[in-house]
């Protein structure tokens, strides 16, 4: 009887001082997380859960195509850490950004870590709500690889007097040879090149610029430039590696219940005759494209008050990741795509869509085979 | 005489010690520029606890100045903190005697999104509001694509403030 009684005094010892043990733990953790100051911690995120149809007998496809979670952390005034976790198709798990900034001041801010490379409008304001349609546009898919991020540092700012905005990064760049193979190709240029900060190698550093003016009310217009030299795992391996020069003008207008977009895409690659023979691949050697957009917000008429948006919207977009080739290569003309777009982005709350659309989808190629596409989804960031 | 002149400049540092001294820097620009002075006394206001109970939390009372020109009461200026994406940023509402917005400037904003409102021309939007207006992001305010966050934040901003500065027996 005493040693039962002794074993439950023990066990309930024990038990009592996990729980305090766990009790603390948890109020460190709540500590760490800004508990007790919780304007230096931010918590957001964005997700995008779509429904794909193609015109014919293929099945839909329902997907979280991407959960995104957002932590800020404000250390003091001058120094923050910002990054995003993401979760794509459920299953893959990626860091969309990881970077400290350091803020002498608005007009300059010095920046290091995993960043989105500025260029068009896409590739920075991805989140779904943001733009329009359930899918983002092509252009921003296969001639600038959204969500297209690297490690690098560089420097940031707003000057306020000039109503600009400037960013001037040092970018690790594109893998393009990796274990004895390439990894770029014609149908989408330089997209599986990207390396995401995982493990990346680098000896070619790049250079990232880009300038947005919004000094008049409603436009905002920006100029981008990326310039650099891909990597390779193999840098003594001939060829392969490409140059890269990409520009990029995105110009969005809005004007009462209209909402204007457009943006141009010029990317120029050097070395490609030389990294197709190595590779095997057929890597184009100049891609390009544009696309321009109109939204108009019902919702005011019908109600005048409603914090609510209720937009009809098309997009003409053309981009070509074969507009030039060199050598013996022939130009691919099913790279050669327009997508004509129309639907509608129902705003129930600011932060929330629910979108749906139609694609009419072509190339050059004579008879083109390319199917239309149905989209339905919504859209959340927070 | 001299010791009231130092208690008063004593008490005005304290009073303005939450206000960073570059920023008073930049208000005092923008006040003499709104107001065409060449110099101007600034001093706290004083709300009752019993006013101040009717505000939201977010009010400071101690970013809210009356501005003087000598002995004229000519406006005031509220310093105050919005969030924007990941961070917060610091502006001033600058208002005429009887509380109707003058300017607005953003005094710091440390992250890259929606620094564009700190443009002028999109500022310039709220000068007018008064102490019944409640302005409608999107109508009243024209959105910025790309800054929905701060734009919003700052509309709410001046909202709430003005709200607020309605509880004032002015």
């Amino acid at each position: 009887m005493k040693f039962k009684l002794l074993v439950a005094f023990v066990l309930l010892t024990i038990v009592t001082y996990g729980q305090q043990d766990s009790k603390q733990d948890s109020l460190r953790v709540l500590n760490r997380l800004g508990y007790n100051n919780p304007s230096k911690l931010t918590l957001g995120g964005y997700a995008q859960i779509d429904y794909n149809e193609p015109d014919g007998a293929a099945p839909g496809k329902l997907d979280v195509h991407r959960l995104v979670l957002l932590f800020g952390y404000k250390f003091s005034d001058k120094v923050s850490f910002l990054t995003e976790i993401e979760l794509e198709h459920v299953k893959e798990v990626y860091v969309e950004q990881a970077f400290v900034n350091y803020s002498f001041s608005t007009a300059f801010n010095i920046r290091g870590g995993l960043m989105l490379v500025p260029m068009g409008y896409v590739n920075e304001y991805h989140e779904p709500p943001v733009f329009y349609g359930v899918e983002r546009p092509g252009l921003d898919k296969y001639v600038v690889p959204t969500t297209w991020r690297e490690l690098g540092i560089g420097a940031t700012g707003n000057l306020q007097n000039l109503s600009m905005r400037y960013q001037a990064y040092i970018f690790n760049g594109f893998i393009s040879y990796k274990d004895g193979e390439g990894t770029l190709r014609g149908v989408d240029g330089l997209r599986k090149g990207r390396q995401k900060g995982a493990e990346s190698v680098i000896h070619n550093p790049n250079l990232s610029v880009k300038f947005d003016y919004y000094g008049i009310l409603g436009l905002k217009v920006g100029l981008a430039g990326y310039f650099g030299e891909t990597q390779s795992d193999d840098p003594s391996v001939e060829g392969s590696t490409v140059g890269v020069s990409m520009v990029g003008l995105n110009a969005s207008y809005n004007l009462k219940n209209l909402d204007f977009r457009g943006q141009y895409i010029y990317s120029s690659l050097s070395g490609t005759e030389d990294y197709n023979n190595l590779t095997g691949k057929d890597l184009g050697s100049k891609m390009d494209g544009f696309y321009i957009e109109a939204a108009y917000d019902f919702m005011p008429l019908i109600s005048k008050n409603s914090t609510k948006q209720l937009s009809l919207f098309s997009r003409y977009e053309t981009y070509n990741t074969h507009a030039a080739t060199a050598g013996d290569l022939e130009q691919n003309k099913a790279f050669d795509r327009q997508d004509i777009t129309f639907g509608c982005d129902f705003k129930i709350a600011p932060g929330v869509a629910v979108k749906a659309d139609y694609q009419w989808r072509t190339d050059a190629v004579e008879d083109s085979n390319r199917s239309n596409l149905f989209n339905a989804g919504v859209g959340v960031m927070f | 005489m001299k010791l009231i002149i130092y208690i008063l400049a004593i008490t005005s540092l304290l009073s303005t010690a939450d206000i960073p001294k570059n920023y008073l820097k930049k208000i005092d620009k923008e006040v003499l520029l709104v107001f065409d002075l060449k110099a101007y006394e600034k001093v706290p206001v004083n709300i009752e606890a019993s006013v101040l109970s009717e505000m939201s939390n977010d009010f400071d009372p101690d970013g809210f100045f009356k501005i003087m020109d000598n002995e004229n009461h000519i406006g005031y200026f509220y310093f105050g903190k919005a969030p924007s994406k990941a961070d917060e940023f610091d502006y001033v509402v600058i208002f005429d005697e009887a509380l109707i917005i003058k300017k607005i400037k953003i005094l710091a904003y440390r992250e890259d999104y929606g620094g564009e409102i700190s443009s002028k021309r999109w500022l310039r939007q709220f000068d007018g509001s008064d102490r019944d207006s409640t302005l409608n992001y999107g109508k009243d305010i024209i959105g910025i694509s790309g800054a929905t966050i701060s734009a919003v934040s700052m509309c709410k901003e001046v909202n709430c403030l003005l709200k607020d500065l309605s509880k004032l027996p002015i």
